[in-house]
């Protein structure tokens, strides 16, 4: 008889899925609501009664993400509190040392708690854009495909392995690629669709070659236990490896589709100009988001001891390709970008440009010898790039609706018949330049800063320092396009049809980021700790790896050891929640206290004798995970 | 088993048979034709994952059979992969009356 | 002996594949991908992966080829002729990305390395063996082969529940947004895809 030892997962583990599951029953929920009675309304109704039913979703949606996201965080810093509130069994789990739930497939960190709400708060916005005209007569499918979606993207920004990573990846494309093309009365949706689906499948089919032979060199698919197998594998590892080669090769391919990165970039533009503009919207920052971090967590957990093995730029590891592709990619989005004349078009190449700023950053963190905040750096980059681009998608729902064209040139005379939203996207374009008290600057800084903070005599410095100049010069070339954006709204006069006033959807959608470009401009070493924070969990390595066939001595093993630079306490966190909310809420007074030098050195006391740095607590005493406690009746490398 | 097959006997057949898959990727104008050449991939690839499984070694972390289980989850992607794809390329043919890729000519790239 | 089956079922297989790729007939080559994908399936036998090879069988042959029959069906006619396909400009560039391909995988195959104390692939001559029948001392490997079907219900459902769930969420969802996207509504009339939907993105600029 078979003898498996009964392993099963902390059904109690359930709870940090609430957001993911919540998404997906409603959407069932609204496709059953507007299949079975919206039907019989006329279109308006019918479009405005389910996308309510949506946005309700969305409410409690975000409701479970703060949930998720504050309980453990509450049970840290008020533990006299929290025992009173949860039962004894809750809170040991509440005090677990394990940052990732489900066996070790998915985590549970502040990591994922932070993204689920950025996801939430993005689809919301991205909901409530798609109320603003009709484009598509399948309601409750469309809506439904978002939200799943979205679940797709919030675990692949929480998977910790590449199974789950796979699947979760599967499930978001393929969502994406069913909404674009559901504007049928038009055309360009169904070709942008197609193109995407053909690119991304065979994105795929690359990705997943690669996955295989990077299971074969190692025999796991968990990051950590693939990081700990790679590290100080020597002789053996990467160099004089093709297979391995061949491994990242296939599987930056992969990523490379969805983050849209030259040379795999071809289907971004078709894809933006086609799908309806909150499609776009959802593919150009959610995906975005999503895929980048689900690729920090690949190459800077798990692929991280193969970066640069051999010390040498040209050398074998994935730095010197990403530093390539980085380089090219912002050359060449930002000078294709140049010539474009669509809304929707531009801002296809400019996110490929935007893509290629981002690979800058996930280059330094390959490098950095300080991996949270470089990644935080990269993740703040990433949050306030999407809200600035839902914004300016907005703008192109808005043309859409009123003009049936989305054109730049259509924006002419917007500053005088609507001098309040002209300012706003005013303001986003001036973000996305980068231009000095707006979030977008910071976020550039931050990234370019992390890419020239590297070890001195490092033998990439050089290269990461053209890398840096060859970004700020592009930076100076994507001056250009955005500021045609501006000209025709301020100085032009109005051809064609007059923009009717924009209504909640979208004056909503373009206020709300605004708000946060504006507000994390002076305020972004805040959100730089909160990603920071993130980011941490994100790339340590919690579980000890049970050694292999023999216990050798490791001797260029790396373990990064989560350093407690940022306290912050839930009075913060409530601050940050209300910032993002576009800035109702209590206001709370606590400063982030950072306790070591970095952008966020204000160091102001938090009630540090009760504020436990989750994450760093989380990982840092971490035995081994729950799936190698379950399993360890078993010999490893026995059959 | 005396004489069994080498590892690398499945892993070049998989080999092959993804560059098929690529050649017909990169050749065939036609959408279906597109769509059966990656599903030559996928195959290819749960070849090596399934050989990697039968002959390389188990970790305790990953459970007596990672490599099957991401089979099983490729196989039912290709499932969904296929139904979107034939969704899309009727609607495409129903908008374009062609199924080739090089004529669809509405967005410019 | 078993080698020679190896021989021959791969060969076929790959036979099948190029066929699939260059026959210019649409239902010709779907029949050969049927082909192509039980000749794996063979291949999964072979790696004593029976439940896969039954699956296999069940999805790939039983439905994603039937799938693929009807598309092609519903735009090309029964016949499925494809004369565009092939033409040999574009044929010669692909053969040879895919041979230097395949060239460069063969090489990185034959040259990895065992991480650690592991043999390398290319030195992988047999398979860790396993006592057949039901006796013997119980092994991971040797349970998960004995009970495929078991093994892979134990693991779906603890140790990759999630992918498992998300799994059955991404077929929902393809099911949902396939019959969506195909089903047939007249709202698509002639006069909206020409003037407003098409020309503005046909006089956008191209670069690429």
């Amino acid at each position: 008889m078979p003898s498996t030892p009964p392993i099963s997962f902390d059904p109690r583990d359930v709870f940090f899925i609430t957001p993911q599951v919540v998404l997906a029953v409603w959407g069932l929920v609204v496709l059953l609501a507007d299949l079975a009675l919206a039907r019989r309304l006329a279109e308006t109704a019918r479009r405005q009664v389910v996308g309510k039913l949506a946005l309700v979703g969305v409410g409690l949606a975000l409701a479970a993400a703060l949930a998720v996201m504050l309980v453990p965080l509450f049970a840290r810093a008020f533990p006299e509190d929290a025992s009173a509130w949860f039962r004894r069994r809750t809170l040991d789990y509440l005090f677990e040392n394990d940052p990732t739930i489900f066996l070790g497939t998915i985590a549970g960190d502040l990591e994922t708690g932070t993204f689920n709400l950025v996801f939430v708060l993005l689809l919301g916005l991205v909901t409530w854009l798609s109320l603003a005209w009709k484009f598509t007569e399948e309601w409750g499918e469309y809506l439904a495909l978002l939200f799943w979606a979205t679940v797709g993207m919030m675990f692949l920004s929480a998977a910790e392995e590449f199974i789950t990573l796979f699947v979760a990846l599967e499930t978001m494309t393929i969502c994406l690629y069913l909404a674009t093309s559901l504007e049928k009365a038009r055309r360009r949706s169904a070709e942008g669709g197609l193109k995407y689906f053909v690119y991304g499948s065979v994105s795929s089919a690359l990705f997943l070659f690669g996955l295989s032979y990077l299971y074969g060199i190692t025999g796991t698919t968990q990051f950590n236990a693939i990081h700990g197998l790679l590290a100080g594998a020597g002789e053996s590892g990467l160099a004089g490896n093709p297979a391995g080669m061949m491994a990242i090769l296939l599987i930056l391919a992969g990523f490379g589709f969805k983050i849209a990165a030259v040379p795999f970039h071809q289907w971004a533009p078709d894809v933006y100009e086609g799908a309806p503009a909150p499609v776009a919207a959802w593919v150009a920052t959610g995906s975005k988001i999503a895929s980048f971090v689900a690729f920090m967590k690949v190459f800077a957990n798990a692929l991280l001891p193969w970066a640069s093995p051999g010390g040498n730029i040209l050398g074998p590891g994935w730095i010197g390709v990403l530093a390539l592709i980085a380089a090219v990619t912002m050359t060449y989005g930002n000078f294709a970008a140049l010539a474009q004349r669509n809304l929707k078009r531009m801002l296809a190449y400019s996110s490929i440009a935007h893509s290629g700023y981002i690979l800058v950053g996930v280059a330094a963190l390959g490098l950095s010898t300080d991996g949270a905040r470089a990644a935080g750096a990269v993740l703040f980059y990433l949050v306030v790039y999407s809200f600035a681009n839902v914004g300016a998608f907005a703008a192109a729902a808005w043309l859409m609706r009123d003009r049936e064209n989305d054109n730049i040139d259509d924006l002419s005379g917007l500053a005088r018949e609507q001098p309040l939203l002209a300012v706003c996207i005013l303001f986003l374009m001036l973000s996305l330049i980068g231009i000095p008290p707006l979030a977008g600057f910071f976020g550039k800084l931050y990234v370019f800063m992390e890419a020239l903070n590297q070890p001195s005599g490092s033998p990439h410095a050089v290269t990461l320092i053209w890398l840096v100049a060859l970004g700020l010069f592009n930076s100076v070339v994507s001056a250009f396009y955005y500021v045609r954006v501006l000209r025709a709204m301020f100085l032009r006069d109005a051809t064609g049809r007059r923009l009717a006033p924009a209504d909640t959807p979208v004056g909503l959608s373009i206020l709300a980021a605004t708000a946060v470009v504006i507000v994390f401009g002076p305020f972004s070493d805040s959100l730089m700790s909160v990603m920071q924070a993130a980011a941490a969990p994100m790339l340590t390595v919690p579980a000890t790896v049970p050694p292999l066939d023999a216990p050798r001595p490791r001797p260029g093993k790396v373990v990064r050891k989560p350093v407690p630079r940022f306290e912050y306490s839930k009075e913060e966190m409530e601050r940050m929640r209300s910032m993002a909310n576009g800035g109702a809420g209590p206001p709370g007074g606590v400063r982030p206290a950072a306790k070591s030098a970095g952008p966020s050195a204000k160091a102001k006391n938090a009630p540090a004798s009760k504020t436990e740095n989750a994450p760093a607590s989380k990982a840092n005493n971490a035995p081994a995970s729950k799936g190698a406690l379950g399993d360890s009746t078993r010999t490893p490398g026995q059959n | 088993m005396e004489s069994d097959i080498p590892l690398d006997w499945f892993l070049l057949f998989a080999a092959a048979a993804f560059a098929i898959g690529l050649i017909g990727v990169l050749t065939r104008k036609n959408a279906i034709a597109v769509l059966m050449a990656i599903e030559i991939m996928l195959n290819a690839a749960n070849v090596n994952l399934v050989a990697f499984w039968r002959y390389g070694p188990l970790r305790p972390e990953a459970g007596p059979i990672p490599g099957l289980v991401l089979a099983v989850m490729v196989l039912t992607v290709a499932a969904a992969e296929v139904a979107v794809g034939i969704g899309l390329i009727l609607l495409c043919y129903r908008r374009f009356k062609a199924a080739d890729v090089d004529q669809y000519d509405t967005l410019s790239g | 002996m078993l080698r020679n089956l190896f021989l021959v079922i791969s060969t076929l297989g790959l036979a099948c594949a190029l066929a699939t790729v260059l026959s210019r007939n649409l239902v010709r080559a779907g029949l050969w991908l049927v082909a192509f994908f039980f000749c794996v399936a063979c291949l999964f036998v072979l790696l004593e992966a029976e439940f896969l090879a039954a699956l296999q069988v069940l999805v790939y042959i039983g439905a994603v080829s039937i799938l693929l029959m009807f598309g092609i069906m519903l735009t090309r006619g029964v016949q499925g002729t494809d004369p565009t396909s092939n033409p040999s400009a574009r044929l010669a560039p692909g053969l040879v990305a895919g041979g230097v391909l395949f060239l460069l995988l063969s090489y990185g195959i034959s040259r990895e390395r065992g991480l650690r104390t592991q043999r390398s692939w290319a030195t992988t001559g047999e398979r860790p063996a396993i006592e057949p029948g039901t006796e013997g001392p119980s092994t991971p490997r040797r349970d998960a082969i004995n009970n495929m079907g078991k093994a892979l219900g134990v693991e779906l459902m603890s140790r990759y529940v999630i992918a498992f769930e998300l799994a059955g969420l991404l077929l929902t969802a393809a099911l949902v947004g396939a019959i969506a996207v195909a089903h047939r509504e007249e709202a698509f009339e002639p006069s909206s895809k020409g003037a407003p939907a098409s020309s503005p993105a046909a006089e956008s600029a191209s670069v690429a």
